[in-house]
């Protein structure tokens, strides 16, 4: 009887396992493109399936952890097009989104595991997952690159000021780091939370970061997502008449002149918009066909010196690690050590720690929103400042739970060094995750307590204790316009032998955990990097001058007093010589 | 002998087990959704009965939920808002329930001057729950000194989504899903991205057998060519009858009345 059981068991779990498999086999039809399908799916189910699951619906079994969710093939949206909005993508489309992979998320570049011959097979074969691609007679619809405007500082500017115009802020933020006030809230078709890009990282944007791309996502739209194709919000008006039109729409009040410049701008905008309606029904007359023409060649130049500006917000490639030349180096400075706001911090290059979800211990974080923290520090005979500078789109000082934005915690960063620093390069270190058998010195800042800094002592990432004696530590800090910026200045050497000491000219490691209380970081959920080194650079001045005058000094002196000994040698020899000759 | 037999059956059972749990994975959606017929003859409709009634909730009724603002309060919290999921009125009835013939496979044409037009006003689209016909313009206008952003979610039946910033400055916009949605679907979510807490739900449907409950949870469904029909309702709250329509029959020139008691769907 119990081994019937199992044979009914096994059987109904069994089935579980094959039917899918018949589901989802394709009744092929016998053309290039079904046998490409159909090669695919062989590649698909080993490569892609984990993720966006054997049917294509962005179930696989990895899925569960995934923000941004895996891609549902069934539904025809792709973010990533050169196509206009609504339109699907072109195959080169998916082809590179495969190639390249998706930075920011979980979908890596296939470049190197598939050949092209198998990533043009899987092409044809996720387009199977979606009967539009069969039903659509025509191409999909490019977005043209016509009349593409040179990279210029006058096209920076002009974009910049169309940021503000296109409303682009509401969601990316005043100076772009996608931390506008709707950011909060957005979430996806699937009902997933979305952030808005970081336009200060664009190594992190889903697509490339060419200003091409840029173009194409403003144009195109970003499908399944808040980012909308846009209008021009001043259609059928020049730069200069929508400059006039906003300057006259934030006056308090107008003179007649004025008020009468501001409605016709506004009937001319109006108008406009009329006639774009009327062409996008393919309704319109000649002399309506030309006028639309003529707006919407002014709004695709717009939209060039858009793309410009969001290509300059930031740097021409990701910075480099603080590894090597690029270290941390800590600049000496005689007398007080600069304040929070002094310029002189503009003096220096900051160093680039990225960051990392923690994904070592419960509960892990999978979705990181931190990029990466920015590093400048100087020192005097007695005190070492540090600037910490990191982008969170949001400004978290408590924990909360809103219905909108579900649970959201505190922001918090903790720098960490060892205790001791090692001997050597070889000497072992602390366990980069706060510790373990040799433990860790922390300073912890909260957005709570904006100008306090604790010490904390941990010997692994659930076992901190806040240390009793708390050494005086300076800290000042701000939140603008999506960006933390922490001033910390400590002593170099303190009374408590659980700080660190340290030595100008000794590299000493130093490591990050960053919460973003809005992505759900608390506790070990985070964001992470492993140990770096810094070090206060060796007072150059003074001993420059004086060092080497000394060892030439000294090397002199030396040959002189060699070259006597020397003579007195041969002479006091020469001597003995005429001694021995003689007693012969 | 005996165990093969067991085999076979357990094989059997195993299989039709499978086919039901895939079946309905795969219809999960669909019920939350309209029914349509495959096809529908537009025809003159001589002495049609009219079907009518009240839609009520069986449940606590909710607090009115006022809308957190959190954005653009000089535009948009000058009028108090309130959550629009479940609008329960005096009487326990129930507004923004769409009630429809799910078969009805021929009958009168649309009202050609009916207004297809959804408002942003005070940063709240008006109406909550709309019905479109299906390749019919919708006019999106924003009344508010603000910029809009209207998605209209994609469905995996039609494909994209459509999600178009309309500035402050653009007072109307004309969206045709014709293309995008090639026949009937829906309802489907409309949100603005930029102001969280606008939503609304349009259904773009075939024929105009459709009622939209108002503040007294009223609905009537006039010119309806006699015989007998599943009558459907979707709320967004409280889902969809698909499982179990109601059979109502229609004579020429008579009324019916139905009367529909919503609960909440339970969430899965």
């Amino acid at each position: 009887m119990k081994k019937r059981n199992y044979t009914l068991i096994l059987t109904i779990l069994g089935m579980f396992f094959i039917v899918p498999f018949i589901i989802a086999q394709d009744t092929a039809d016998d053309t290039a493109e079904a046998q490409n399908a159909a090669a695919g799916k062989a590649v698909y189910d080993n490569s892609c399936a984990h993720c966006h699951g054997i049917e294509g619906r962005g179930d696989g079994s990895a899925a569960e952890n995934l923000l941004p969710q895996p891609r549902d093939f069934t539904r025809g949206l792709y973010k990533i097009r050169s196509t206009e909005s609504g339109e699907l993508p072109t195959d080169q489309d998916l082809f590179d989104i495969i190639t390249e992979g998706m930075p920011g998320t979980s979908m890596p570049e296939w470049e190197t595991a598939l050949d092209a011959d198998e990533r043009w097979q899987v092409v044809a074969y996720i387009k199977t997952f979606y009967e539009g691609f069969k039903e659509s007679e025509t191409t999909p619809k490019e977005i043209r690159l016509a009349g593409k405007i040179p990279y210029s500082e006058e096209s920076i500017e002009i974009g910049k000021e169309l940021y503000t115009q296109f409303a682009c802020y509401e969601c990316h933020g005043d100076e772009g780091r996608g931390d506008g006030t709707s950011a909060p809230t957005l979430r996806d078709e699937w009902d997933y939370k979305s952030w808005p890009a970081n336009l200060h990282q664009n190594w992190n944007y889903r697509g490339d970061n060419d200003i091409d791309d840029i173009y194409k996502r403003f144009i195109g739209g970003i499908a399944g997502s808040a980012m909308p194709m846009f209008d021009d919000p001043a259609f059928g008006l020049s730069i200069e008449e929508a400059r006039r039109y906003n300057q006259l729409d934030n006056m308090g009040e107008m003179t007649d002149a004025e008020e009468e410049e501001y409605t016709g701008l506004a009937d001319k905008m109006e108008n406009a918009f009329e006639i774009l309606d009327i062409m996008n029904a393919d309704e319109g007359d000649e002399e309506q066909r030309k006028f639309y023409e003529e707006s919407m060649k002014a709004f695709y130049e717009k939209s060039w010196h858009l793309a410009n500006y969001v290509k300059s917000l930031s740097p021409e490639k990701r910075p480099e690690a603080a590894i090597g030349k690029n270290s941390l180096r800590s600049q000496y400075v005689e007398g007080e050590l600069p304040s929070m706001d002094d310029v002189v911090w503009d003096d220096l290059e900051a160093s680039y720690f990225p960051l990392v979800g923690q994904i070592i211990i419960e509960p892990r974080q999978f979705n990181p929103t931190i990029d990466s923290v920015n590093v400048k520090s100087y020192y005097n005979d007695t005190h070492v400042a540090f600037l910490f500078i990191w982008d969170d789109r949001t400004h978290n000082t408590a924990e909360e739970e809103n219905e909108d934005t579900g649970k959201t915690y505190e922001d918090a960063i903790a720098i960490q060094f060892p205790v001791k620093i090692p001997k050597g390069p070889t000497s072992p270190k602390p366990y980069f995750l706060w510790g373990g058998k040799l433990p860790v010195y922390l300073w912890h800042w909260q957005a709570s307590a904006p100008e306090k800094t604790t010490e904390l002592t941990a010997k692994g990432i659930n076992n901190a204790t806040i240390q009793d004696v708390q050494t005086d530590i300076q800290t000042e800090s701000t939140y603008s316009k999506g960006q933390y910026k922490l001033w910390i200045k400590r002593s170099i050497k303190t009374e408590d032998k659980k700080d660190l000491q340290l030595e100008p000219g000794v590299f000493a490691p130093i490591a990050f955990s960053v919460w973003d209380g809005a992505n759900g970081d608390v506790g070990t959920k985070r964001v992470i990097s492993s140990w770096y080194s810094f070090v206060l650079e060796p007072i150059p001045s003074s001993k420059r001058f004086i060092y080497p005058p000394i060892v030439a000094l000294l090397s002199l002196g030396l040959l002189i007093g060699l070259r006597g000994f020397v003579q007195r040698r041969n002479t006091e020899l020469n001597n003995t010589n005429d001694e021995n000759n003689r007693d012969k | 002998m005996k165990t093969r037999m067991f085999a076979c059956l357990a094989l059997l059972i195993a299989c039709g087990f499978c086919i039901i749990v895939f079946a309905d994975n795969h219809e999960e959606e669909d019920m939350n959704k309209l029914v349509f017929p495959e096809a529908y003859k537009i025809e003159a409709v001589a002495n049609g009965g009219k079907i009518s009634g009240v839609v009520k909730f069986d449940g606590e009724v909710p607090e009115k939920k006022k809308l957190a603002i959190n954005k653009d309060p000089a535009v948009c919290d000058t009028v108090a808002k309130y959550d629009e999921s479940l609008v329960v009125g005096e009487g326990n009835v129930l507004k923004n329930t769409i009630v429809y013939l799910m078969d009805v496979t021929k009958g009168k044409d649309f009202d050609k001057d009916a207004k297809v037009e959804l408002d942003q006003k005070d940063c709240r689209f008006d109406p909550h729950v709309q019905i479109i016909p299906v390749g019919a313009t919708l006019t999106v206008l924003n009344s508010d000194k603000a910029t809009h952003n209207v998605h209209i979610f994609g469905t995996k039946k039609n494909n994209t989504s459509v999600n178009k910033q309309q500035p402050r400055t653009r007072k109307k916009m004309r969206l045709s899903r014709e293309g995008v949605a090639k026949g009937p679907e829906g309802p489907v979510e409309v949100k603005c991205d930029i102001h969280g807490w606008m939503r609304a739900w349009v259904a773009y449907v075939p024929h105009p057998y459709f009622a939209v409950t108002n503040e007294k949870g009223e609905f009537t469904l006039e010119d309806v060519p006699a015989g007998t029909y599943k009558l459907g309702y979707w709320h967004e709250m409280c889902g969809t009858n698909n499982k179990e329509p109601v059979a109502i029959t229609v004579e020429a020139g008579g009324e019916v009345k139905q009367e529909f008691t919503l609960k909440v769907k339970e969430s899965k």
